[in-house]
């Protein structure tokens, strides 16, 4: 126990490093990111980047990968502008549930026949994009009523609607993957998939669960911040999966799947988001927050990776020196 | 307690492999009857589509997304699944190709560079990746640097050839454009490596079964930057071949590169897994996807429709290939 949990507090400490880090240097170097200011501009990366990065963390700790999150997002935030007569929660409602939907089908397909979640979400990625430029006309779709969308423009403080709706839906699925059967199967099925099979683990409901989730996850993030912005274009967000996924790594979700919390994607998501507020503060390009985006992904990856094989190579060197203190084994 | 039976680590996606025969020339034909099929229909409800033009329309369309496609397929073959950087890589070249060209090199020595630059930034991914770092992580953040460095460098801005166009641009021979010609002679070229050379069969060796690969003495390493540098010569063709012919290139250039590659590999049936399929597959996914393209500005249908009908067409193949592969396992 004590063991487990020094090494979730390992997990949790090098991003933190990270964050406390990237925090300093922004800080010191932008004027506009101090105190409460900073705080808020970082908890406004919660609601697109940082739900799109929990839904693909969920299909990372599921040892798959999700590549359709960003054409989904778009999607949704077409579909929330379109049916904003509803009101405000209504519209997020349909999409939420219209990115569950779609995410559950896919899982389904990917259980059932065993492919390979790239390939499939390739082709999603390409399809769903399509769908978002026949629902959208091949334009962008703009509220017409702009009041529907005020509450989410709203501020509490260091926090809006709309980061307090990202940090409940944290908060919620951090809760469901950490004490629940459903999520401990997603965790399951990452870590060992062969061994959680012969245990008794469904084939299918697990890979349902995270890609309905990693489907709601990015239509709610589209949703969002469509609705806030007003209008929505079927080009959009074709980026996030560049930057979803390099929260999630950042935070310190093994690529390897079957570990990282919620807590991780926090962490990552903050950093990502600190990067970003500071670029974007000193007039910096797009191009350039990619630029650090790929490079900073790139690192964690490594990092990770060698840090893997240095525990592996001493897990052999200790395996190896139980063999020896073993006698042979006795043919039964 | 159960006895949970130590499974091997071998790769358990793929799943046993199938007797070869039918299997190995089902696939193929498969791809190649769709192609049939999608003309006749094109034909039937396309009144210009079979006319001289519009088939060199069409060939000219596919050429730069097949040459990618056929280039990227020896990494898809050997295990190391996909590139989702391919379309920054193609377009540094193109950039690079035009920025050398408008300020007074000769074309040669232009096309020189970005070869040499092009295989050293796909070395270093192969590198990488052959090291166990996930493939797809490696070249979506490698491809988010070039995309950086490129615009910065560019400023954004449109980069022109100016008073020295490439006077090979927009040639044809013998009634055939240059580049249709490229993606036939390296269609053939990879094609032929991958099945008629050592090299090439251990590429594919390596991707259908790791760890037999590596007890008969083959390099992991070697095979998988190999592979990186056959694609990276296929993006310096693309990116080369498209700076010459439109003498201008900017960070937007081949925007859909990425997508409208993979989507060729995978509607031509080349398993992401590794092991299955093979570069002429590939080549005949992207003349399939161009013709569907094509059938669909003549009838006029939007970006929308086309991408979605494009998208369908992945998931559908992706799927009943999946499908036959299972059947034949059972059997």
């Amino acid at each position: 126990m004590a063991a487990l949990i020094a090494d979730r507090a390992r997990s949790y400490l090098l991003p933190v490093l990270v964050l406390v880090a990237t925090w300093v240097i922004i800080a010191s170097t932008t004027d506009t990111f101090r105190g409460e200011a900073s705080v808020f501009s970082v908890l406004e990366g919660f609601p697109l980047l940082g739900l799109v990065a929990l839904g693909l963390a969920i299909t990372i700790i599921a040892g798959e990968l999700d590549l359709s999150v960003g054409s989904m997002a778009a999607l949704a935030g077409v579909v929330a502008v379109k049916t904003s007569s509803v009101g405000l929660v209504g519209a997020l409602v349909i999409a939420t549930a219209m990115g569950a939907a779609i995410g559950a089908l896919q899982g389904g397909i990917i259980a059932r026949l065993g492919i390979n979640s790239l390939v499939l979400t390739v082709g999603t990625l390409i399809l769903l994009r399509g769908v978002t430029y026949l629902a959208s006309d091949n334009r962008p779709s703009q509220l017409t009523d702009f009041t529907v969308s005020d509450p989410l423009l709203e501020r509490y403080g260091i926090f809006s609607a709309s980061s307090i709706t990202a940090l409940v839906v944290f908060g919620v699925l951090g809760l469901f993957l950490a004490y629940t059967r459903y999520g401990r199967e997603i965790y399951a099925i990452g870590g060992a998939r062969d061994e959680a099979r012969a245990a008794g683990v469904p084939r299918l409901r697990p890979m349902v669960v995270t890609f309905a989730l990693s489907g709601a996850c990015a239509a709610l993030a589209g949703g969002l911040a469509s609705l806030k912005g007003g209008s929505a274009a079927p080009q959009n967000y074709a980026d996030l999966l560049l930057a979803g996924a390099a929260a999630a790594l950042l935070g310190g979700i093994s690529l390897y799947g079957g570990r990282g919390t919620v807590l991780n994607v926090a962490l990552g998501v903050a950093v990502l988001s600190a990067v970003s507020a500071g670029l974007a503060a000193r007039g910096s390009d797009a191009s350039v927050t990619q630029l650090v985006t790929g490079a900073l992904l790139i690192s964690v990856v490594a990092i990770e990776f060698t840090a893997t094989r240095l525990g592996r190579r001493a897990k052999l060197r200790r395996e190896a020196a139980e063999r020896e203190a073993l006698p042979p084994p006795v043919p039964t | 307690m159960t006895e949970v039976p130590a499974t091997p680590a071998a790769p358990s996606a793929g799943g046993a492999r199938a007797p070869a025969g039918r299997s190995e020339w089902l696939p193929t034909a498969l791809v190649f009857a769709v192609l049939v099929a999608g003309v006749v229909v094109a034909v039937a409800v396309t009144p210009n589509f079979l006319t001289v033009d519009n088939i060199r329309a069409i060939l000219r369309n596919a050429s730069i997304v097949g040459i990618v496609a056929v280039a990227m397929t020896p990494i898809t073959l050997s295990g190391n699944f996909i590139s989702l950087g391919t379309q920054q890589s193609a377009m540094a070249g193109c950039v690079v190709f035009v920025a050398l060209v408008g300020s007074g090199w000769a074309p040669v020595f232009a096309i020189a560079v970005v070869l040499a630059a092009l295989i050293a930034v796909g070395v270093a991914q192969g590198v990488v990746v052959a090291a166990g770092l996930n493939p797809v992580i490696t070249t979506l953040a490698a491809g988010a640097i070039i995309f950086g460095v490129v615009a910065d460098a560019t400023n954004g801005g449109i980069v022109r050839v100016g008073a020295h166009p490439v006077s090979w641009g927009n040639s044809t021979i013998a009634g055939v454009p240059l580049e249709v010609l490229i993606f036939a002679l390296f269609t053939v070229a990879v094609g032929l490596f991958m099945t008629r050379s050592v090299a090439g069969r251990r590429m594919t060796l390596a991707g259908s079964n790791k760890e037999t690969a590596e007890v008969s003495g083959i390099s992991f390493r070697a095979v998988t930057v190999g592979a990186f540098v056959i694609f990276s010569i296929g993006l310096a063709i693309a990116g080369v071949l498209t700076g010459a012919g439109f003498g201008q290139a900017t960070i937007q250039s081949l925007g859909t590169l990425t997508i409208d590659a993979l989507a060729a590999i995978l509607v031509g049936g080349t398993a992401i897994v590794g092991g299955y399929g093979s570069p002429w597959r590939s080549a005949g996914g992207a003349v399939l996807i161009a013709v569907i393209a094509n059938v669909m500005v003549l009838n006029d249908f939007s970006t929308g429709g086309r991408l979605a009908v494009q998208g369908a067409v992945v998931v559908v193949v992706v799927i009943l290939l999946e499908i036959l592969r299972r059947r034949g396992e059972v059997r």
